[in-house]
């Protein structure tokens, strides 16, 4: 641990360390551009010169290329070091034109700041600026290269920390420019990035463009919904409106990054069509009046037919306050419910992945960046989660083997090795891979007498494909020599066996190596309070619906008839209802078909809402403005109408734990249903997972907690199923539903800027099943499906399983027919429409 | 589809393959291409990507970091003038100026009759034979006016290929 002088304070640090990280830990924020602490130092911008008196180092240096040394002593306020840095941002500013009024970046640029800071106030140059062309660089990033400083931040997150390669430094010099080979949009899902790292206006947020200033912004720590990683965002609103969205650092979530389906996601709080307004019937009402009325008819329903005709249906999008709440209102009213999940079978594989995370397994993505052995079992990270990939790219830059086991042509930006097995075979694939990796001797002598019996038991039939095989093995032998393995699990499209198994791979790896990770990705951002919530029983609304038992039902932030893959089936059971009573803050299928609909909050309004991500972090969203039609909608483009009112419109929304209350107290008659103190105890007694909330601090909250059981619920080794999970018969497909980065997560496909990338949805086969089919890529083919009929353009690919039919659940395409529990379809069932286009 | 003759085509194949990292054949790639175009042209940058399993941008990203490989149409004769301090200490004026003065062009430009093109070069490494030029591969020293004037005299009648460099 070196010990150093910075301005006459002492510090200790650890080996290596820089010395602007050493001065940052005193809170001395010494100048820089291109040092970043997640890119490292770079010495390209002469930036962050201090004055070195004393120690193995003397003189003026850059202090991001110094490493801290035992006796330096360091100013960064010496004269020379000032006059120094004082020439440099001149010497940067040259060619800088004097845009900063027309400038995004004016009011959040560094450049501003140091040009402030560095006391260069008079510009004495007099020549030509040099200046550029600028490049269309797709929908969210906007260009504007004079502006640019040569830092090199944007190509060295585009391409050596994200790994993607269509965006780079070209020509030399003073012309050095940055941008793509051609105009074109940006190919990396994590493009919007380099608009926070650029430290000037070259790189500006398209999407907010000319929306306002920071000062202007209502901003605020948020969360990100788009997935179940729960990475940290700061939003921004203005005028009612949510503006624009930027990474927030979380040292063990998602560091400095977010990806672009989190950076513009959001736009779905400002849909032209939310629905802001209570409704009864077709009426507008006012939102007290709406509730009282459905409080009134949930009310007779219940008299009329008994508590269990009211049944309850959440998802896993909402906060934990509306999940908790909805929770209290079944348990209070006696209600059916809630179900939290669209099918039984996701919510049995979610609940069987949180009964197995604890605190001695589960890792954060920071965590996993530190592994050096990677299995991806039945998970796309770029398409489900893709800050994953970026996480998996770090640990495969220090040099980690990432090996993906998954049906579907899996891209990641990192050397991976990847395994196209069906979803039947991954179960295996884990076995065989955990078998190569320790000799039988060594699992019987080494092991703990529980973990070599489970080992004793593993299934170790080969795989079909004698090359998979052979792969597979090599991977396993190459798992033998490493110490820090993490198993990453999905939980969307994989057997229901397959987390359990996963787990209890991941907990033999432990025993054998002292040592092992297990990181789940779950549907939806609250999907793991909502598996805690549920508990073990078992709820089927559905076929509750279907019986007639249920004859009232309210929906919650829930939009089952865009979820359930059996629409029709759910179209009849909703027939069968009474009552429909819908929440939400989308513009939904179901919140257009309920009878009465009561308008709720998003994330970024009114209250503060919590959330727990997939490694079971429970984390806080700060409101950033207090709701409303955005003034742009309101006026339309102009001035808004010049009339008083004592309300904001469009305001009536509120939390959809909030309105619960009020719906529960109208029930009961009470007037003191849980308030959010409350509701922490409530869920504190519901589930031992939840026994940390009642004691939590509110700076803690803000901090987020890990909820984590030291324990995990479920024992470890469960054994292998006497009875597999039904395969498909030979010569069928089997049909996966599977996620896009763009275009089939809920939210984001009401966000116009994600609409606009999003790619068109086709059906994938393996390229020799299409050419036996005699079918093409590009052609439209019609694929007969258990609910009917869906038209969809084909594309082929080499590297997926051959036995399986790939298709995203698409906003654009009635996917809802593929009928509830596993699609196998005879390949006849694709059809040719037409030539390709 | 390459528009490259399939015997070239073979020949960079060849030269990929028995490279032990494709990627490390990149310069011999694109001054093959250029010698083939005449130029480092678009097409060049996307067929040297194709070859080498880059982006092209990855290969622009080189092309324009090196003096010798031309992203522009290039006259027959491409003059290199040294753009070192030596030279500027030994010759009165400049020679550069003079060059584009003489043919009619700014750098980079091609001179009307196609035959030539002057860029400037950081230093050729020719200080000894101040001021200095390269021109398809071979070095001309201690030029003033009048020599330069018959070396392009000289050049004009002269046939030559396009050397890139030694």
């Amino acid at each position: 641990m070196p010990t150093l002088r910075i301005d006459q304070r002492e510090i200790s640090v650890p080996q290596g360390t820089k010395v602007i990280e050493a001065a940052e830990k005193l809170g001395i924020m010494i100048p820089r551009f291109c040092y970043h602490p997640a890119l490292g130092s770079l010495g390209a911008c002469r930036m962050c010169a201090v004055k070195f008196m004393e120690g193995p180092v003397k003189g003026v240096e850059m202090s991001c290329m110094v490493e801290a040394a035992d006796g330096m002593v360091v100013s960064t306020t010496d004269p020379e070091a000032m006059e120094f840095r004082r020439y440099v941002i001149e010497w940067l500013m040259l060619n800088h034109p004097h845009d900063c009024p027309i400038c995004d970046a004016g009011g959040q640029c560094l450049l501003q700041d140091e040009t402030v800071s560095g006391g260069h106030g008079l510009r004495r140059y007099q020549g030509l600026k040099r200046t550029f062309e600028d490049q269309y660089l797709g929908e969210f990033v906007q260009h504007e290269m004079n502006r640019c400083i040569h830092c090199w931040r944007c190509r060295r997150f585009y391409q050596e920390f994200a790994g993607y390669f269509d965006y780079g430094a070209m020509q030399i010099g003073n012309r050095m420019y940055f941008g793509r080979f051609a105009p074109g949009p940006l190919e990396s899902p994590f493009a919007g990035n380099i608009i926070d790292l650029c430290p000037t206006g070259v790189l500006t947020d398209k999407p907010s463009r000319y929306k306002g200033r920071r000062w202007d912004l209502q901003r605020g720590p948020s969360l990100c919904l788009h997935c179940s990683l729960g990475c940290n965002l700061v939003g921004s609103a203005r005028y009612r409106e949510m503006i624009r969205v930027e990474a927030r650092f979380h040292g063990a979530v998602n560091g400095y990054f977010i990806c672009d389906r989190g950076r513009y996601g959001f736009a779905y709080a400002n849909h032209p069509d939310r629905p802001r307004q209570a409704r009864v019937g077709e009426e507008a009402a006012p939102l007290d009046q709406a509730l009282k009325t459905a409080a009134q008819r949930l009310g007779q329903i219940r008299e009329r037919y008994g508590p269990g005709a009211v049944a309850a249906w959440g998802s896993t999008r909402s906060s934990l306050e509306t999940l908790g709440m909805l929770q209290w209102l079944c348990q209070d009213q006696g209600w059916r419910g809630p179900q939290f999940f669209p099918q039984a079978s996701l919510a049995r594989r979610v609940k069987a992945a949180v009964a197995r995370l604890d605190t001695g397994m589960a890792v954060s993505l920071r965590d996993l960046e530190n592994a050096d052995f990677i299995v991806v079992a039945g998970a796309d990270p770029v398409q489900e989660a893709p800050m994953l990939a970026l996480a998996l790219r770090q640990a495969a830059r220090r040099g980690a083997t990432v090996a993906v086991i998954d049906p579907r042509p899996v891209f990641l930006p990192l050397e991976y090795e990847h395994l196209p097995v069906s979803p039947g075979d991954i179960d295996l694939c884990l076995n065989l891979l955990s078998q190569a990796a320790r000799s039988e001797e060594a699992a019987t002598g080494k092991l703990e007498p529980d973990a070599a019996r489970f080992y004793g038991l593993l299934t170790s039939t080969n795989l079909e494909d004698p090359l998979l095989q052979e792969r597979l093995l090599a991977l396993g032998r190459k798992l033998q020599d490493c110490l820090r393995p993490v198993i990453v699990c999905n939980t969307d499209m994989v057997r229901e066996t397959t987390p359990a198994r996963a787990a209890d791979q991941a907990r033999l790896l432990q025993a054998d190596k002292g040592q092992a990770g297990l990181f789940y990705l779950l549907p939806g951002p609250n999907a793991y309070g909502a598996a805690l919530l549920a508990g073990r029983e078992e709820v089927d609304l559905l076929a509750a619906m279907e019986q007639g038992g249920v004859k009232a039902l309210v929906v919650v932030e829930n939009d089952p008839l865009g979820s359930c893959p059996d629409q029709e089936r759910l179209l009849r059971a909703l027939d069968n209802l009474e009552l429909l009573v819908g929440l939400d803050y989308l513009p939904s299928a179901t919140a257009a078909r309920s009878q009465i609909f009561l308008p709720t909050t998003t994330v970024f309004e009114k209250e503060f809402s919590h959330f727990i991500n997939q490694e079971g972090r429970l984390q806080q969203a700060v409101p950033l403005h207090q709701g409303g039609t955005p003034i742009i909608q309101v006026g339309q483009g102009s001035h808004p109408p010049r009339t008083f009112l004592d309300a904001i419109p469009g305001g009536e929304p509120r939390p959809g734990a909030g309105i619960l209350a009020d719906l529960a107290a109208a029930l009961s008659g009470e007037p003191a249903p849980p308030t959010a103190g409350d509701l922490w105890d409530y869920l504190s007694g519901e589930h031992e997972g939840f026994s940390q909330l009642a004691s939590l601090t509110a700076s803690a909250l803000g901090e987020g907690v890990h909820l984590l059981p030291a324990e995990a619920q479920e024992p470890a080794w469960s054994p292998e199923p006497g009875e597999k999970p039904p395969e498909p018969p030979a010569g069928q497909l089997e049909l996966l539903l599977v996620d896009q980065t763009f275009g089939t997560e809920e939210l984001g496909s009401y966000a116009a800027p994600l609409q606009k990338v999003e790619e068109e949805p086709h059906l994938l086969l393996h390229t020799d099943l299409a050419a036996d089919l005699g079918l093409a890529p590009g052609e439209q083919v019609a694929l007969l499906l258990p609910g009917g009929e869906v038209t969809v353009r084909l594309q082929t690919a080499q590297n997926m399983a051959p036995g399986v039919a790939i298709m995203p659940r698409h906003r654009r395409l009635h996917w809802q027919k593929t009928g509830d529990g596993p699609v196998w379809l005879p390949p006849e069932n694709i059809k040719k429409l037409s030539e390709p286009l | 589809m390459s528009t490259l003759p399939p015997e070239l085509q073979t020949e960079l194949a060849q030269q990929v393959a028995a490279a032990d990292h494709p990627r490390e054949q990149v310069i011999n790639i694109m001054y093959v291409l250029q010698k083939h175009y005449g130029y480092m042209s678009d097409e060049a940058v996307e067929e040297a990507a194709a070859l080498l399993d880059m982006t092209p941008l990855e290969v622009e990203e080189l092309a324009t970091f090196y003096d010798f490989i031309y992203r522009e149409a290039v006259g027959k004769f491409v003059i290199h003038v040294c753009d070192g301090v030596v030279c500027w200490m030994f010759h009165e004026g400049s020679v550069f100026d003079y060059l584009c003065e003489k043919l009619g062009v700014c750098a980079g430009g091609v001179s009307a009759d196609g035959m030539f093109t002057v860029l400037p070069s950081a230093c050729l490494g020719f200080c000894d034979h101040a001021p200095a030029m390269l021109i398809n591969g071979v070095f001309y020293g201690h030029l003033n006016p009048e020599k330069i004037d018959a070396i392009l005299e000289k050049l004009r009648r002269e046939y030559c290929d396009l050397v890139i460099c030694r």
